[in-house]
């Protein structure tokens, strides 16, 4: 529940990523080392965060990668031994300055856009975010319509509603209705004495 | 409120909006589903394919200089990811030990040990039989690296360094013979 | 000689509801008293086949009979009696026959229940239900035979899902599940009948709602049973992920429970029939949806079952499904005109459109959600994720809308009110809020929505309150003892909108939890060799050794974890890694320590007993017993609240 990145920075960090993806794709020159993220995202683009903060910065970052041998739960919830391993690299990634967008891009290299839980604004993918807007948009004009109808035809409601009050039209059966109510409510006259239910 | 029996049977209106808001949500979630029928949801694709191979420096069992990817250039490459834990790792490892034998000298064949103790996988070699380095992958970097779901699960990489192709699940001789030739091994 | 006396049972509840529906829709059409009895006559039979069918399967099951598919599939000779009956459920082919004894249950029931009600409408709705029941039957007879015969018949079988052995949550929670979805088939006939009649009259909302009434309490036990049995077997101290399949559970649950409020209104105002009735037919089609998404092996799910012909078929079941639904409503939904209006003001009936905004748009988000990587997969060959993050986003200012509204909404009167009136029953549960908040605030609540979200609870708690307390001062105000006059309020003619408060009171507390336990827990994860300690929260956790047991299907390697608070020792805990005959993967069991306020969880990640070693994962989970307790007093409140009133006392 972290609140939502500003767009423009998230588009920034993609088209960073994007950048980095496409130098990825240059031909292999010698390792700097075993599994270098930078060769992968880059030089780290944040700050790494206070040792008191890491452990629940790793958790909000962990909790937007999918952990891909258990289908479903995140890398932060996942109790598998994958899961952990990948949280651990979270950590370091996170303690040596990388921010969000570079670590989900690394992990989304090798494991495809699956590995993200949460759908990076790209493409298609705006339609997941956007629709609920648009019914929600739609929703709200509808419900306006369906109170502002009655308004436009003008007619006043012709019978109080349906209520615990309402009595059958029948007047012998009505009389026995509230005599039963006061027998059974002690209510005077059989007429409840608060009538909002 | 109810109506007289002679109007409840006259042929009533089409609601046209009715029609086109239900298609409207209706339809594309039909075809989305018919779209997928028959689609293996845990088959996914790697993106890894085409691309140059991440790097990785791994012990290999048994002591040794560290294998790294640079040291696997100039040859074609098989890269195994596997445990003694999983079956179908169980039953592809003779026709990979084949393999090792004939085409060592054309293809290395390199095994990365996931999520298992160096002690188990000894035993396991020692009896099913030993080809091939296979690596340790401490905190199982090199799987991550490489985008692993489960074992077995293999890449073969081209004398560039460049994966060429991923295979999921037990290999069988026929799609190893049709993988080796993506990485320019003729038979 | 089983498995033929079972597929001739299955062909028996297939002719049965066939010609059922043939005739109870041929009745409906030439109104013939015959014809009625005739059709209630097939709905027995085809109740009383599924029952000899699944009570032959049960009895297959517990002699090992493995010349029936199904046991030979599941059965096993090592497994106890009980697992070996609850295997009846465990595996696709079981479940869709328990499947059939749900829906042959529900259908003899209400077919019963209405046998001289509702003549008009009546004919239908059973036709409708035969007419799902056949489909079921067909299901049976054909793509998922649970009765074929096996040759050679094998010594033993493999035994169920090891998750189904491992804790008793997993055997009660589909019979609720089944119930809950099975049952929606009755409000779907019901409303189908309305729809062909083109009547639903005041009279035949009561059936509607109690039929949906039914199923949905249900549904709600089984929601919360899924998530309870997450949480305690599935080890990751969490209870609801936003998987498919527990989506799929979920949403028919969110278009049943705007039913239940869009047919108040409907009741009370006589508007929104068209519009209760398609929420009717909505919850039944996003049954078949979740049966297809868990039954079709198309949506990627740990739950889910493999892949078979069986997806298509239900597949083919829910397109004709969605087109008699349409096709029903476009042609018939101007028939059921309005006999009254909504007050276009900040009213009770106002909110109760907004209820159901919200609650069409939470389905609309959840079914996109869960739907769109399908969708993506489809158009652009990617293979992508929706999980949590985006729907708990997506959800939290859903739920704490509807938690506010639930307080709202019932703050206000009924039709118009003037601004001293609003202004009175606004104004007051302002005070609950801020207790609420206020006391959150001092136990260090921080997150903002988690604050909001308990201001909210305190306001509606307040309103739920009042609600239930106001017949009870009514009833002692006239000299009763609060005791009679509860029992006489849960039982008397005003039971229903007791029970419904009722309702609502365990939702505010379960919506709380949920805030206050998904954003307030500690965790710790440790590795530990024996005689180590490590904390979380304020208890002390001493890794005290690991004890190897052999039970009769499966051996265990168990932590046992000394757990102190403050100093005071608290006993020993045992979470644990369970390793079945037959199956590869261990399946670990977490232990709980609940108290009232707080569950400690502990869970193995990893244990090794010959180095002594434990990857031991330890959470405070605050609150989270009270979403089972709440769920129990919603169950509660919605059988008092279902159970009909006696004609007569209330119009």
């Amino acid at each position: 529940m972290t609140p939502p990145l500003g767009p423009l920075r998230r588009a920034a960090g993609l088209a960073l990523a994007a950048v980095f993806l496409v130098a990825a794709h240059a031909p292999a020159q010698e390792p700097a080392g075993p599994a270098d993220p930078s060769r992968v995202v880059g030089p780290p683009r944040g700050h790494a965060p206070t040792a008191e903060a890491l452990d629940a910065r790793t958790d909000e970052v962990a909790g937007l990668l999918r952990c891909p041998v258990c289908q479903g739960l995140s890398v932060a919830d996942s109790p598998a031994t994958m899961a952990v391993n990948m949280k651990a690299q979270v950590k370091e990634l996170l303690a040596e300055g990388y921010d969000e967008d570079q670590i989900l891009a690394y992990f989304e290299r090798s494991y495809g856009e699956f590995v993200r839980l949460q759908p990076p604004l790209r493409g298609v993918n705006w339609l997941v975010w956007l629709a609920p807007l648009a019914a929600l948009a739609f929703g709200a004009w509808a419900v306006k319509r369906a109170l502002g109808a009655r308004r436009a035809s003008g007619t006043e409601p012709a019978s109080p509603p349906p209520g615990p009050d309402t009595l059958p039209e029948d007047p012998k059966l009505a009389r026995y209705v509230l005599r039963v109510r006061e027998l059974a409510y002690g209510w005077g006259g059989g007429r409840s004495p608060a009538s909002t239910d | 409120m109810s109506k007289g029996a002679a109007e409840a049977n006259q042929p009533s209106p089409l609601n046209r909006r009715v029609l086109l808001v239900g298609l409207a949500v209706v339809a594309p979630l039909v075809a989305v589903l018919f779209m997928n029928l028959g689609r293996n949801p845990h088959a996914i694709g790697s993106p890894l394919v085409g691309r140059a191979a991440p790097d990785f420096a791994l012990r290999p069992m048994g002591g040794g200089e560290p294998v790294t990817l640079a040291s696997l250039r100039g040859r074609p490459a098989v890269l195994n990811f596997w445990a003694t834990w999983c079956v179908p790792c169980f039953e592809e490892h003779p026709l990979l030990v084949r393999a090792a034998r004939s085409l060592g000298d054309r293809v290395q064949f390199v095994g990365v040990i996931y999520e298992d103790s160096e002690e188990q996988v000894r035993g396991f070699l020692a009896r099913q039989g030993e080809a091939y380095p296979s690596l340790v992958d401490p905190g199982s970097r090199a799987a991550i690296a490489y985008g692993i779901f489960g074992v077995p699960e293999t890449y073969f990489l081209d004398a560039e360094g460049r994966i060429a192709a991923k295979h999921v699940g037990p290999l069988d001789a026929a799609s190893l013979a049709a993988k080796l030739r993506l990485v320019g091994l003729q038979p | 000689m089983t498995a033929a006396l079972g597929r001739s049972l299955v062909l028996l509840a297939l002719l049965a509801s066939t010609l059922g529906a043939v005739v109870g829709g041929a009745t409906a059409v030439r109104r013939s008293a015959a014809g009625w009895t005739l059709t209630r006559r097939f709905a027995y039979l085809f109740a009383a086949a599924m029952l000899a069918a699944n009570a032959l399967m049960v009895w297959a099951l517990l002699a090992r009979d493995f010349s029936v598919s199904y046991v030979a599939q599941v059965g096993s000779r090592a497994v106890p009696n009980w697992v070996a009956f609850v295997s009846l459920w465990s595996s696709l082919e079981g479940s869709i026959l328990f499947w059939g004894l749900v829906i042959g249950g529900y259908v003899g029931v209400a077919t019963w229940a209405n046998r001289d009600k509702h003549p008009e409408y009546m004919p239908w709705a059973v036709a409708v239900w035969l007419a799902c029941g056949a489909f079921f039957s067909f299901l049976l007879a054909g793509p998922a035979q649970p009765f074929a015969s096996v040759s050679p018949v094998p010594p033993d079988g493999p035994g169920p899902n090891p998750l189904l052995q491992n804790h008793l949550l997993m055997v009660v929670h589909p019979p609720f599940l089944y119930l809950g979805y099975v049952g929606m088939t009755i409000p779907f006939g019901l409303a189908s009948a309305a729809l062909l009649t083109g009547r639903l009259g005041h009279d035949f909302l009561r059936p509607l709602r109690t039929w949906l009434m039914l199923p949905w309490t249900f549904l709600t036990v089984a929601i919360v049973l899924g998530g309870w049995w997450a949480y305690e077997v599935l080890g990751w101290g969490g209870y609801w992920a936003w998987d498919p399949v527990e989506n799929a559970s979920f949403l028919p649950w969110l278009t049943a429970t705007a039913a239940l409020h869009s047919a108040v209104l409907t009741e009370r105002k006589g508007v929104l029939k068209g519009w209760t009735v398609t929420l009717v037919l909505a919850t039944f089609l996003l049954t078949i949806l979740g049966t297809f998404m868990t039954r079709s092996g198309v949506f990627n799910s740990v739950h889910s079952f493999t892949q078979s012909a069986i997806g298509p078929t239900i597949l083919v079941f829910l397109v004709l499904a969605l087109v008699w639904s349409v096709a029903l409503l476009a042609l018939r939904i101007d028939r059921l005109e309005a006999d009254g209006a909504i007050e276009p003001v900040l009213s009770r009936d106002a909110l109760f459109l907004v209820n159901n905004l919200l609650f069409v748009l939470f389905t609309f988000t959840v079914l996109l959600g869960t739907v769109f990587p399908l969708l993506v997969e489809a158009t652009r060959g990617v293979q992508m994720s929706v999980g949590r993050p985006y729907f708990d986003r997506m959800a939290v200012p859903l739920g704490v809308a509807l938690l506010l509204l639930m307080g709202v909404g019932p703050a206000l009167p009924w039709g118009r009110a003037t601004p001293a009136q609003l202004k009175q029953a606004l104004v007051p549960p302002l005070a609950g809020a801020a207790i609420a908040a206020g006391i959150a605030a001092l136990v260090g609540v921080r997150q903002p929505w988690t604050l909001v979200a308990l201001a909210f609870g305190g306001y509606t708690a307040q309103v739920t309150l009042r609600e239930l307390w106001l017949p009870l001062a009514r009833r002692r105000a006239h000299g009763e003892q609060l005791g009679r006059a509860l029992a006489a309020t849960a039982w008397g003619s005003g039971r229903r909108r007791f029970g419904s408060y009722v309702v609502h009171a365990g939702a505010v507390i379960v919506i709380v939890a949920i805030a206050v336990s998904s954003t307030m827990g500690q965790s710790r994860e440790a590795q530990l060799r024996v005689g180590e300690k490590t904390e979380v929260g304020a208890y002390t956790l001493t890794f005290l050794g690991i004890d190897q047991l052999r039970e009769p299907h499966r051996d265990a390697v168990v932590a046992r974890v000394g757990v102190s608070r403050g100093g005071r020792d608290l006993g020993v805990l045992s979470p644990r890694m369970n390793q079945y005959e037959r199956q590869r993967e261990p399946v670990g069991t977490p232990a709980v320590r609940s108290s009232l306020f707080e569950d400690l969880y502990l869970s193995v990640m990893n244990i090794d007993p010959a180095n002594g070693t434990l990857g031991l994962l330890a959470l405070v989970n605050p609150m989270v017993g009270w979403i089972w307790g709440a769920t129990a007093l919603m169950a509660l409140g919605s059988l008092v609240a279902l159970v009909p009133v006696r004609v007569g006392t209330r119009p």
